[in-house]
């Protein structure tokens, strides 16, 4: 599943950052968002999700959210 | 001894620069504050008390620089930074690191210590730290990591000291040891670089572990994610961001028990224009022409500008309060779906919002967009927010023709915001980037309670900046207009102001401005032209040209103010709605020259720069020339009909360079997309259509 549809409070695993932008990717990756690392969706909005990563809070727009697939850590 | 601050955005380097060097940078609640590198010496007396053995020669010279998550090859936008480590060779880096979010800062912490200079870990935000549960067992970190770490709070000045004298003992010993080592040192690829962000963060998340305690979970929810629940809202978020910018602009420039910046201006005024009678009176038997220089050039153009800085300085002490809240992440969150509607994301709010203090940082901070387009046309729209500068010009038009009514400036306001996202579709349909959109990530930090004596600081730091400014460029220029006003080609005392070199420069500008104000105003003219050196000069320049603001109306005080020169420049009659026709056309056309210094050196092509300019250029005219044209025509005014058509051919000629511009990108950007159709289909391999990064 994306992100997009991760229950909100839930430790997520993300298994494949999918935006095909390999530039993106990499500052993603220095958050702390990339394969293998735990995410918690702390609340979805209309326009995107807010994220936990690590210890801090992102946004992220809906894209983003639905390019991210996770499974149940 | 150099002592480069290094760390995450927003873990507070700037602050604990200010705290160590007793500077007043700009301090914001967001990721990306600071853009640029800069130095200054720590405090004499901070160093004294923490190094006293040190030499007098061995200056401590505190470095701050952009924040960064990562020094890895394939991350762009934090260039400065790594640069700086690579090249400069401080003696010893700082490392800040944010207390309450160890796991993340303690990534880059790894990579520093692979670059043979001493690192001290200065674990910031130890005030916040203590408040939400996190202990950290300093020993342990500083066993894990090899290096140095002390506690310290840049906002209550904890731990300073010990920071200084630990930097400068590391700073005199062999560099720390590496603690960590990915299995592939040197990546050549981008997988690789990936693999070995991986195994850093196992590495972080195994010290974290050991070192750090938590009394309540990152993830759970907490009262600020409740209060983001309310302010990101689907249907409050726009509302209460609507709201908090109107009180902003109230409470600064309104009238009423809460427009705090006309009550205090009030005051300000009253001192200056006894200032000004006082001076008139001693200089009562002098020369007329140097009375006239030094009374209505100097004093009046001067003080007519420095008598709207508690406006100004009101202003920027609000946005220092609404910038140390966190709350401007969250109106980028908010604002995100609309400016993806017209090419931009809501990493373009923060520019605009800080051009409302100043055009020039507002543009700079437009480089922390990591989108080239979104970067350049975030930067050449930001100055259609009207800046500080521009608010003695809103105050003057609204006090002169419009009785203090706080709907001018709010208007002001929202019209600059309305051309903010017709410009970006304009720019969208030019440059045939439409219907492109890109992901937008920000971090949320978290709220603080903003600091008021923060603020005051600020709030002076750059008030202080508008009196300097007001009291060598402004008064530069309106000398030089008051001379030039005062006489002819040939250095003679022109009988009339009509004939001074003033009016034969502005003359022909002058006959440009006839379809936007009705009338022809040689005065009006220079002061648009004087404008561009710094916006403040159009009041200045209309008090030196009418002698006294309220010439600019009315007639009848044209008989108190014959005694203070006798070359009094004439009395304009222009209509309310040329009025604010000519307001729109000061804020809406190119900014001052500063702030196009900054916009060129951020857009870094003179294409888009002179295109910027162009489009600045025909937008203010074309929103004037509307204004005034329809106000006229519905309120029953007298319109000049040739005027009004030669306006009309130049907004349309502007309207079609325009529109041939949008068709030609258009016809381009489909040709594209054949060619890549084409390109598809004759490569049928579905292994080939696969992302280059995968």
């Amino acid at each position: 599943m994306t992100l997009r549809q991760a229950a909100e409070g839930k430790q997520y695993r993300i298994n494949q950052i999918g935006t095909n932008d390999a530039e993106l990717n990499a500052f993603l990756s220095t958050l702390g968002c990339c394969e293998g690392q735990d995410i918690v969706v702390v609340a979805h909005r209309r326009s995107g999700c807010t994220v936990c990563l690590r210890d801090g809070r992102y946004s992220f727009d809906s894209k983003l959210a639905e390019a991210i697939s996770v499974s149940m850590a | 001894m150099r002592l480069a601050l290094i760390g995450n955005p927003n873990s507070g380097k700037t602050t604990l620069y200010n705290a160590l060097t007793g500077r007043t940078e700009t301090v914001g609640n967001w990721s990306g504050v600071t853009v640029d590198r800069r130095e200054h010496p720590v405090k004499t007396a901070l160093a004294a008390s923490a190094v006293p053995d040190l030499q007098g020669q061995d200056q401590l010279v505190t470095v701050d620089l952009p924040g960064a998550y990562s020094l890895s090859p394939y991350t762009s936008e934090e260039g400065v930074t790594a640069d700086y480590v690579r090249q400069e060779q401080p003696d010893v880096i700082v490392n800040v690191v944010d207390s309450t979010n160890l796991s993340r800062g303690l990534f880059l912490t790894t990579q520093l210590l692979e670059l043979g200079v001493p690192v001290v870990v200065a674990l910031n935000k130890a005030d916040a730290a203590a408040r939400k549960g996190v202990r950290l067992d300093l020993s342990a970190l500083q066993e894990a990591l090899g290096c140095p770490a002390v506690e310290v709070s840049a906002t209550n000045g904890s731990g300073l000291a010990e920071l200084l004298a630990t930097s400068v003992r590391a700073a005199g010993e062999p560099a720390s040891s590496v603690p960590f080592a990915p299995s592939c040192p040197n990546p050549t690829n981008r997988a690789q670089a990936e693999e070995a962000d991986r195994e850093r963060f196992a590495f972080v998340d195994r010290v974290v572990a050991d070192v750090e305690q938590r009394a309540v979970a990152t993830h759970e929810r907490g009262l600020g994610d409740a209060v983001d629940d309310v302010l990101t809202n689907r249907w409050l978020g726009l509302p209460i961001f609507v709201l908090v910018m109107f009180a902003v602009f109230q409470i600064s420039q309104g009238e009423g028990p809460l427009g705090l910046g006309k009550i205090l201006e009030g005051l300000l005024t009253g001192a200056a224009d006894e200032f000004q009678a006082q001076v008139a009176e001693q200089l009562a038997g002098a020369n007329p022409v140097l009375q006239a220089v030094l009374v209505d050039g100097v004093i009046g153009g001067v003080s007519a500008v420095l008598g709207f800085l508690p406006l100004v300085m009101v202003m920027y002490f609000l946005l220092a309060l609404l910038e140390d809240c966190g709350y401007l992440a969250r109106v980028a969150v908010v604002l995100d779906p609309l400016f993806k509607r017209v090419g931009l994301s809501g990493k373009s709010v923060i520019p605009f919002v800080i051009t409302v203090g100043c055009a020039v940082p507002g543009i700079m901070s437009s480089r922390t967009i990591r989108d080239e387009r979104e970067r350049r046309t975030t930067a050449l729209l930001a100055s259609f927010m009207p800046c500080g500068a521009k608010i003695p010009v809103i105050a003057l038009f609204a006090g002169a023709f419009f009785d203090d009514a706080g709907w001018v400036s709010t208007l002001m306001y929202f019209s600059g915001i309305a051309l903010i996202f017709l410009g970006a579709w304009v720019v969208t349909r030019v440059t045939g980037h439409r219907g492109r959109r890109s992901f937008f990530v920000v971090e949320l930090p978290e709220y603080k309670v903003p600091s008021v004596v923060g603020a005051f600081k600020s709030m002076c730091a750059r008030g202080w900046a508008f009196v300097v400014k007001a009291a060598t460029v402004i008064l530069l220029c309106n000398m030089l207009i008051q001379l030039m006003q005062t006489f002819t080609w040939t250095l003679a005392v022109a009988p009339s102001a009509d004939q001074s070199i003033l009016a034969s420069l502005a003359g022909p500008f002058a006959y440009l401005l006839i379809p936007i104000v009705g009338v022809c105003s040689w005065q009006l003219a220079a002061a648009a032209i004087t404008g561009f050196i710094a916006k403040e000069n159009v009041v200045g320049t209309l008090a030196v040209c009418f002698v006294g603001l309220q010439n600019l109306v009315d007639p009848e005080e044209l008989a108190l103010m014959e005694g203070a020169g006798a070359e009094v420049a004439g009395v304009l009659a222009i209509t309310k709605v040329a009025a604010l026709a000519y307001l729109m056309f000061v804020l809406y056309t190119p900014p001052c020259f500063a702030a196009l210094g900054a916009l060129r050196s951020e857009l870094k092509s003179a294409k888009w720069f002179w295109g910027g300019v162009g489009l600045q250029l025909g937008t203010g005219y074309t929103v004037a020339y509307l204004v005034y044209t329809g106000g006229t025509l519905l309120t029953g005014g007298a319109l000049d009909v040739p005027a009004a058509l030669a306006g009309l051919a130049a907004v349309l000629c502007f309207a079609g360079t325009v529109a041939a511009l949008a068709v030609r990108a258009g016809r381009k950007a489909a040709a594209q997309q054949v060619a890549a159709a084409a390109g598809e289909s004759a490569s049928d391999d579905p292994a080939s259509s696969k992302p280059a990064a995968a």
